[in-house]
């Protein structure tokens, strides 16, 4: 992995890294990656879950329900006439 | 060990209540702020409590505090909050382990105590074994994730530290069981009492870079299993072990790097009063100046094992990893009960140690504990033993599902094994 | 010109896609829950509705539907997405190479899928540096997303295609009528080598206009020896005009992953466990397959209600075609909005009332007389001497103006005048189609 590649990593994340954070950011995770290239050794199974035990046609009926006041929601976010207010665009 | 205490203590009575507990920061509290640990959170009131919370509360439970944590459940020490460090009760040199650092150190000091913690990759044994306490991780998805401040989804356990075996029983069942506001914990079936445990499996490798007083006592215990429980105790082989730790690795800071792409200073935790920024400016900032350090290194590996031209490489082959290490278990149990390593390969270290481990050092420490986390097994930390005034942890796996088992086995060694109190009180 | 589609259709589901709020709000940041504000500790559960329509409109447009399905998180940063991800279908659509018959040729169907509408932003300030206020009410909306190969190959087509595709998926999933202005669609054209995508146009009519632009836009680069450059552009819909998009800093990585929190489903079951309801257009074409109906007719009897063409068939199954059309698409029609509801007594009746005229036992007008009090509820006895009374106003007229007769006999057109005439001196007592056809019977018995 090369510093480039940490840049544009971090940029995708939104994170800006300061010169020292990207110095130590880019030793480790050099280190970490080349721990990970173990995986490669790992047999293909061609299989896989996004869950460790199935998980399977778990569905909710179509009954609206609003079991929280949106206003308690709302109540430590910025508005604007009931809009939250964002950044610029 | 608390970041946060119950504002209404003062107010309650005692005899309102028919146990006290605690929840790890990163689960929702209505009436305590939740911030996992990271600044980024600070200000956060949840308007709801975490399911296990709400079952613990409506079970009789009086919630004392929010336990102290690694940012997002980050770390092996709980060295990594914004909101200080706790120390370990056996000596205040050394580390509560993490992530659930503050929930095992609060166990180990308050008689009584039950303590709601999380387990990703080892959360729960980890501090479990350093501050000599039984630690509880149950099944994927036996407990419903409501509430959870979110590290690696499908990793994510919410479990138990107690000092009793039967409080671990008992509160299991209070916290237990489907929740429709988590398909995941949807999938279980009912909890059941199980056979006594007969048999133990021990991998030949467990104790590969474990220190010399963690091997000792580690063989104590499994002398005392044999010889006083008369357990059968076998060797077995688990070669794709090895392949857990940086499948783990991958999964768990890839569906990190997603979960808290949300925290960006709008609508909940820090947030700038007027807002003159363009939005990615704004969202990195934020993110930049709140986030820690072992969130950030995180993040980044995660990112990028998910992004085009890396991701059939890590995170696609980690996912397949997962499926071997399911099927390596599910052939131990086969033929036996439970499987056994040490918890962790070393006793609590002194924080001037930490201080100079390198990344890869501190990934590692994990490695006894990610195999069970990996593949959603139940497991159970135990302290087997003292070396130097410090606990030892044992930790016992069982099959998907086969929570009894440990329950059984929790409750035998109890029995057998004097459990230390430390001498230092809160 | 190639040009392919991408269309966004929110679906008419009652809550959203992962939670329970309600899918109809009126004031901003109303319909809203932690899960869909992305607030910490919540979390997703899928919407069996959202799914099963889903799945019929992969079924409606021949997709191949896998056994199994899940959901991936697609993760950028934008105001108005909540988690920061937006949850959608990556490798498991519900639907893919599907195929539309549009006009005789195939419009082929790359993928279905299913996945939740981010917030919707309302843009304050001066352009270029315009604040955000954010309304979460749409965060989570269902949305199907329905992806073509590059098969259209003009603007006019293009909105003809999506007017069609509207019409069935208004069928098969209830899509109420208005659901038209919630269509979205990214349009992607290329005139030569080159593709540009124009992101986001609202509604038909804009997508046409959109793309009619860029047609010209383009073509007009390529006669001046330019080069079209490979861009994403939006569409000034005040000024009617494509504009090149803000150029990112750099190209997002969406770094796809499974969502763990949702499970996975067996759709294959699910799938063929929905029966699918024959479309309008398929309808259509039926008949005039099976009887013989030329396409206009046969698309106008379907789009004024599929009722009406189902009340045509069932006619159909005991009276000659030709004796049924006249009523269906005469008599019928034109009261159909007067019709309160069509049940089977209502259908048997009025099939009983043509199925005698088509024998002889009544002539037109009885029958014609007899299906008005059935289908308005008006008194019979008071349509028969309200007839009587038309056709004397009518005798009486023709008696008075013998000329309008013999003008008749050259001109047919002169018999206008005498429905003019007997509409005006009735004051609008009878309906028009009722005056046309007496003042018809009657010149033409005078004949």
């Amino acid at each position: 992995m090369d510093r480039d590649t940490v840049t544009r990593v971090a940029k995708v994340a939104r994170l800006e890294l300061t010169e020292e954070e990207l110095v130590s950011f880019h030793s480790d995770l050099e280190k970490v990656l080349d721990y990970l290239s173990v995986l490669d050794e790992a047999p293909e199974s061609g299989s896989f879950n996004f869950n460790p035990i199935p998980v399977e046609d778990v569905l909710r009926d179509d009954v609206p329900v609003q079991e929280h006041d949106p206003a308690v929601l709302l109540r430590d976010m910025r508005t604007y006439q009931d809009y939250i207010r964002g950044p610029l665009l | 060990m608390f970041c946060a205490i119950n504002p209404d203590l003062d107010h309650l009575q005692d005899g309102q209540f028919d146990f006290h507990f605690s929840a790890k920061d990163n689960l929702t509290t209505v009436g305590l702020p939740t911030r996992a640990g990271s600044r980024i959170l600070e200000g956060y009131r949840p308007a709801f409590d975490a399911h296990a919370v709400e079952a613990m509360r409506q079970a009789g439970g009086l919630l004392l505090g929010k336990t102290n944590m690694d940012e997002f459940g980050f770390g092996t020490f709980s060295t990594n909050s914004a909101f200080g460090v706790p120390r370990n009760p056996f000596d205040l040199d050394r580390s509560c382990g993490g992530s659930s650092g503050g929930a095992a150190c609060a166990t180990a000091v308050l008689d009584g105590h039950v303590a709601l913690g999380v387990s990703t990759g080892g959360s729960i044994s980890c501090p479990a074994a350093f501050c000599g306490v039984m630690g509880l991780t149950p099944t994927y998805g036996r407990v419903s994730r409501h509430g959870l401040l979110d590290y690696g989804n499908s990793l994510d356990k919410v479990g138990l530290i107690s000092r009793r075996a039967a409080d671990l029983e008992m509160h299991l069942r209070n916290i237990a069981g489907p929740d429709p506001r988590d398909p995941t914990s949807c999938a279980q079936p009912p909890m059941g009492k199980s056979a006594p445990v007969r048999s133990i499996a021990v991998p030949k490798d467990a104790l590969e870079g474990v220190s010399d007083e963690v091997s000792r006592s580690f063989q104590d215990a499994l002398d005392r299993l044999r010889d006083d429980l008369g357990l059968k105790v076998e060797t077995v082989e688990t070669p794709s072990f090895r392949f857990a730790m940086p499948s783990y690795y991958v999964l768990g800071c890839s569906e990190a790097s997603t979960n808290l792409a949300r925290y960006c200073g709008l609508r909940y935790g820090v947030q700038s009063e007027e807002i003159t920024e363009h939005f990615d400016k704004y969202f990195s900032r934020i993110r930049s100046e709140n986030f820690g350090r072992e969130a950030k290194r995180r993040i980044l590996l995660g990112t990028f094992a998910r992004m085009v031209g890396f991701r059939d490489r890590y995170y696609m082959k980690a996912l397949q990893v997962r499926e071997l290490i399911i099927q390596e278990y599910q052939r131990v149990f086969q033929d036996h009960d439970l499987l056994l390593t040490p918890a962790m390969p070393f006793t609590a270290p002194r924080f001037d140690a930490i201080d100079d481990m390198d990344i890869l050092e501190v990934y590692k420490a994990d490695y006894l504990t990610i195999p069970p986390n990996i593949s959603g097994m139940p497991h159970l930390s135990m302290p087997c033993g003292y070396a130097q005034g410090m606990p030892v942890g044992m930790q016992f796996v069982a099959n998907h599902w086969q929570e009894g088992l440990l329950f059984d086995i929790a409750q035998r060694w109890e029995e057998a094994f004097r459990l230390r109190a430390p001498e230092v009180t809160a | 010109m190639r040009i392919g589609l991408e269309v966004h259709v929110q679906l008419p589901t009652r809550s959203k896609l992962f939670c329970s709020c309600p899918t109809s709000a009126q004031e901003p940041n109303t319909a809203v829950c932690p899960t869909c504000l992305g607030m910490p500790g919540s979390r997703p559960s899928m919407n069996r509705a959202a799914m099963e329509m889903g799945l019929m409109l992969a079924k409606m447009l021949g997709c191949r539907i896998p056994e199994r399905t899940w959901f991936s998180r697609k993760t950028y940063f934008y105001p108005d997405l909540a988690k920061h991800f937006q949850i959608t279908q990556y490798d498991t659509p519900v639907g893919e190479h599907g195929v539309y018959k549009f006009q005789g040729k195939d419009i082929r169907i790359r993928r279905v899928h299913l996945e939740e509408d981010p917030g919707k932003i309302k843009r304050v300030g001066r352009a270029g540096e315009e604040s955000s206020l954010i309304d979460y009410n749409r965060s989570g909306i269902p949305l199907v997303e329905i992806v073509t190969e590059p098969d259209i190959s003009s603007p006019a087509e293009a909105r003809q295609f999506l007017s069609d595709l509207l019409t069935e998926i208004r069928h098969v999933i209830d899509l109420p009528e208005d659901g038209e202005r919630s269509v979205r669609a990214d349009c992607n054209i290329s005139v030569g080598h080159e593709r540009v995508e124009v992101k986001n146009v609202t509604g038909l009519k804009n997508v046409e206009r959109a793309l009619t632009f860029e047609a010209v836009r383009q073509t007009k680069l390529l006669r001046a020896g330019k080069k079209v450059e490979r861009e994403t552009r939006r569409f000034d819909e005040e000024r009617k005009v494509t504009l090149a998009a803000r150029k990112k800093e750099f190209e997002e990585d969406y770094g796809y992953i499974g969502e763990p929190d949702l499970g996975i489903f067996n759709i294959g079951d699910m799938a063929r466990a929905l029966a699918l309801k024959e479309t309008p257009l398929q309808t259509a074409e039926r008949f005039q397959r099976d009887y013989g109906l030329n396409p206009q007719m046969s698309r106008q009897l379907v789009q004024t209600s599929m009722d009406l063409a189902r009340l045509f068939e069932h006619m159909a199954e005991k009276v000659p075609v030709a004796d049924v059309l006249p009523w269906i698409t005469g008599t019928i029609s034109s009261l159909w909005s007067e019709l309160e509801s069509l049940d089977d007594e209502m259908r048997d009746a009025m099939t009983g009332l043509v199925a005698s005229c088509s024998r002889g036992e009544m002539n037109d007008q009885e029958c014609q007389m007899r299906l008005r009090a059935l289908i308005t509820g008006e008194e019979l006895t008071l349509l028969q001497s309200g007839a009587e009374e038309l056709e004397g106003t009518i005798e009486d007229y023709l008696d008075r103006n013998p000329a309008v007769m013999e003008d008749y006999r050259k001109n047919e057109k002169s018999a206008n005048r005498v429905i003019g005439e007997v509409m005006k001196a009735s004051g609008g007592k009878y309906s028009s189609s009722q005056v046309v056809e007496a003042v018809r019977k009657a010149m033409e018995s005078r004949r």
